[in-house]
């Protein structure tokens, strides 16, 4: 049971994860690297806010969803001016700088020590400490983000980011200051992974840099590749995919020294032939054609 | 001559290459006028160039007698002129009405903070929206198609997609890049039809056509360019029986 | 002391320039960034192991397999991965990501086969030179006469029939076939010159500091910057790219510490994407006017 509810509770952080990516990649039609930089601001932004300052876990969580979107700004302002393959580059340019900080900067997040000992997330004297609790907390915080997903991407403001996805030249010609979307776009999806960032550091109550790398990022990527983009579904179906492949590994007994090796395998070459055959992944409306 | 777009001394070069030399043109309101000429004369680069895609390298264009140049796309379509191309670059997978839809302004909804909170008056403006939409489908002879992806619509069909797309925009200047092009005799009837009523509804056209009867049927003027300059400027009749076009198009 | 470090960033710089030129060929011949070539870079590094330290074959049969071998796989990724994506029409973020993917699966694999430690090849104190006040080391000297001889090369190749064809292909495979080649074959020529390039890179950088499964990431990040310097002029672009990089690190490594290097690395990607976008050289081409 308790296996159950984990795999619940990872399938939950990775969805708001995707659906945030999802807005950037499958909406708006931005490639971005750098998504795990977000999810790891928020999860050491939360981290370090309860256990330095003590502040109560949800008001931690909204601080570093705001610590996020500022970031944001400081790598989408100067490189979404860049053409497509020079904003892919400044994303990873980007990933890479953030880890470097979390790594080297040890005297302010405990580089690859990491962080152990992360308070449960508490309210009204209630403390989310098991499983069950925690998958409740987890849902909390999923439903608000697939509606509010569904909010935006249904408006008039998601019908724009489409329009610039099919053809960003003539969206601008019909009037739209592209640009602008776009950082609001890539600024709603930092915010949002870094809810997960929350999520999922009181959840393994202990974080270190080597959860947010770039391989986390492309992972990310797959699962929209996988599960599809450009719709509520994909990431959905993509999360439940991708969580649940290396459980059943396990019950292959593969040694655990080779298995996140063997696992990443088949995430890239899941990734590789859904790129050949299949660009809309498995439940897609939009694709990488 | 009321004018509502004018080209001061336009040039622009591509690599040593003048691909527009000192152009200028006047423009009149509420009328069609044709710029006519061989491929590479310069035309689409003028139309980029109007439109903010491209920054000449000198001159100036004045639009309603202020300066528009150097402003970026989306902020002259805001002032009033809009594209269409010849590529067409309709937006695939969108619906047809979508395509329409996305292309009428003043939408609240756009902004992203009040698609979340003020969503009421999104949903009423939408409402109205897709009335006006559907309007302009009705106009294009599009009506039964608005819920397919775009990109399922025959070249035709996509190309008066992307003419109720500008007309959606509610523009006061229209510039049609070859809007018959690849399109057949039937449907062109329809396109020109809808062209034609343009001015009657405050509209000003500048067109580029190759099709010679279109430039008879519809133009109230024609300017000939060629090799990056205008060559010739007149009512239809006059350029397009006037041996100069000749020379230029056949190149004697 | 200052002289050092400009010397070893020269010498690292010069591996970097090789394997940039590798990657800069296929970029701009083919239009695909080929994150892969990092997996390439990799897998020339680990045959010379294989058959250096493992088979224990002379150096120079390790090297032509390291070549062979890198070669083969850049080819059979372009044939497995690249040709099926360019014939289903898709995207360049697609071919990004496949390319990616292709990267992973390498470096997972190559860590499953050798496990995530560094590997030396060459245990015992290297021979040293001394040039003034700067000692460099038998593999640093061979490296940068690789870089000169190399460098040569691609400039006579440049000049030959296929050469200038290949600089002019520019993802424009129609307008190969119109002059009557054979865009596949000259495909292949590409692959192969690019990835040997990166094994020729990587087995000297392996002889010189070891390898480990992720030496590919810095190759390729390292790639990615001399391009992006050069723009369009791979070959000039690769060169200053590749020397600036190695430099710029090493006096990083000399003032901070080797930690930050990546980080380092894409701060300067960072600042010139800002500021010349199509490289230092190339003239300024606006995205707008390409419509």
């Amino acid at each position: 049971m308790n296996y159950l509810l984990h795999i619940l509770i990872m399938i939950g952080i990775y969805l708001i994860l995707t659906q945030s990516l999802n807005i950037l990649m499958g909406y708006t039609g931005l490639l971005s690297v750098c998504h795990a930089a977000f999810y790891g601001i928020g999860a050491y932004a939360t981290t370090l806010l309860m256990m330095k300052f003590g502040i109560n876990f949800f008001i931690a969580v909204f601080i570093s969803i705001i610590i996020s979107v500022v970031l944001s700004y400081i790598v989408s302002i100067p490189s979404l001016k860049l053409k497509g393959d020079y904003f892919v580059l400044s994303t990873i340019g980007f990933q890479s700088i953030i880890f470097s900080i979390l790594y080297n900067w040890v005297s302010f997040t405990r580089g690859p020590y990491g962080i152990p000992g992360i308070p449960s997330p508490s309210i009204f004297g209630f403390t989310f400490a098991d499983p069950s609790s925690y998958l409740i907390l987890v849902l909390f915080f999923v439903i608000p983000v697939i509606i509010f997903t569904h909010l935006i991407t249904s408006s008039q403001f998601g019908r724009v980011l489409k329009s610039i996805r099919e053809d960003e030249l003539a969206a601008s010609s019909l009037g739209k200051d592209v640009y602008r979307f776009k950082l609001t776009a890539f600024a709603i999806s930092a915010g949002i992974a870094a809810i997960s960032g929350g999520l999922y550091a009181c959840y393994l109550t202990y974080i270190d840099p080597t959860s947010f790398t770039i391989s986390e990022s492309l992972f990310l990527i797959t699962i929209i590749a996988i599960g599809g983009s450009g719709n509520l579904k994909g990431p959905v179906v993509g999360s439940i995919v991708v969580i649940i492949l290396p459980e059943i590994l396990r019950f292959l007994n593969i040694p655990d020294t080779i298995a996140p090796n063997i696992r990443m395998m088949i995430y890239a070459l899941a990734l590789i032939i859904f790129m050949i055959y299949k660009p809309k992944g498995i439940a897609g409306e939009y694709g990488f054609e | 001559m009321n004018t509502i777009v004018e080209l001061k001394n336009l040039t622009k070069s591509f690599g040593g290459v003048k691909a527009v030399d000192n152009v200028s043109m006047d423009f009149e309101k509420y009328r069609i006028t044709a710029l006519i000429g061989p491929n590479g004369a310069g035309k689409t680069t003028i139309f980029n160039i109007i439109n903010g895609f491209i920054k000449p390298d000198k001159g100036q264009i004045l639009f309603e007698g202020k300066d528009i140049t150097g402003l970026p796309p989306h902020k002259i379509t805001k002032k009033g002129i809009g594209r269409l191309f010849q590529d067409i670059r309709i937006f695939n997978k969108l619906t047809v009405l979508e395509n329409v839809l996305v292309a009428i302004e003043g939408q609240s909804g756009e902004n992203f903070s009040n698609a979340i909170f003020h969503r009421k008056k999104m949903i009423k403006e939408e409402k109205e929206n897709i009335e006006k939409a559907k309007e302009l489908l009705d106009f294009v002879k599009l009506s039964d198609k608005k819920d397919i992806f775009a990109e399922n619509l025959s070249y035709g069909q996509q190309k008066l997609l992307s003419i109720a797309r500008i007309l959606a925009q509610d523009s006061k200047v229209l510039l049609l890049d070859e809007p018959t092009a690849g399109v057949n005799p039937v449907l062109i009837d329809s396109i020109i039809e809808v062209i034609k009523k343009l001015p009657q509804k405050e509209k000003t056209i500048i067109l580029i056509e190759h099709n010679i009867n279109v430039v008879l049927e519809i133009s109230d003027w024609v300017f000939l360019l060629d090799e990056g300059k205008v060559a010739s400027f007149g009512l239809p009749d006059e350029v397009l029986s006037d041996p100069v076009t000749r020379e230029v198009y056949l190149g004697v | 002391m200052i002289l050092q470090f400009l010397a070893n960033g020269l010498c690292s710089g010069a591996l970097y320039s090789i394997v940039a030129l590798g990657f800069g060929l296929i970029y701009i011949s083919t239009g695909i960034f080929h994150f892969a070539h990092g997996a390439v870079y990799l897998v020339g590094a680990y045959i010379l192991y294989l058959f250096l330290i493992v088979l224990k074959f002379n150096i120079y049969i390790s090297l032509l397999f390291s070549l062979l071998g890198a070669s083969i796989l850049g080819n059979l990724i372009e044939t497995l991965v690249y040709n099926p994506m360019r014939k289903r029409k898709v995207s360049p973020s697609g071919f990004m990501i496949g390319s990616f993917g292709v990267y992973l699966f390498v470096v997972n694999l190559i860590a499953l086969l050798f496990g995530n430690e560094t590997k030396v090849l060459n245990p015992g104190i290297e021979k040293t030179f001394s040039f003034g006040s700067v000692i460099l080391t038998r593999i640093q000297i061979i490296s940068f006469i690789t870089f000169i001889v190399v460098s040569l090369l691609f400039l006579l190749f440049k000049k030959t029939k296929t050469g200038n064809l290949i600089i002019a292909f520019s993802n424009n495979p129609k307008l190969i076939e119109t002059i009557g080649y054979n865009p596949h074959k000259i495909r292949i020529i590409i692959f192969t010159i690019g990835s040997a390039l990166a094994a020729i890179s990587s087995s000297l950088s392996a002889l010189d500091v070891g390898i480990d499964p992720n030496i590919g990431m810095s190759a390729l990040f390292a790639s990615a910057v001399a391009v992006i310097i050069g723009g369009v002029n791979i070959f000039e672009g690769a060169i200053i790219g590749g020397i600036l990089i190695g430099i710029l690190q090493s006096l990083v490594v000399w003032q901070t510490s080797a930690r930050w290097m990546d980080a380092f690395t894409f701060l300067i990607l960072i600042i010139f994407l800002l500021f010349r976008p199509e490289g230092i050289l190339s003239k300024k081409v606006r995205i707008e006017e390409s419509v």
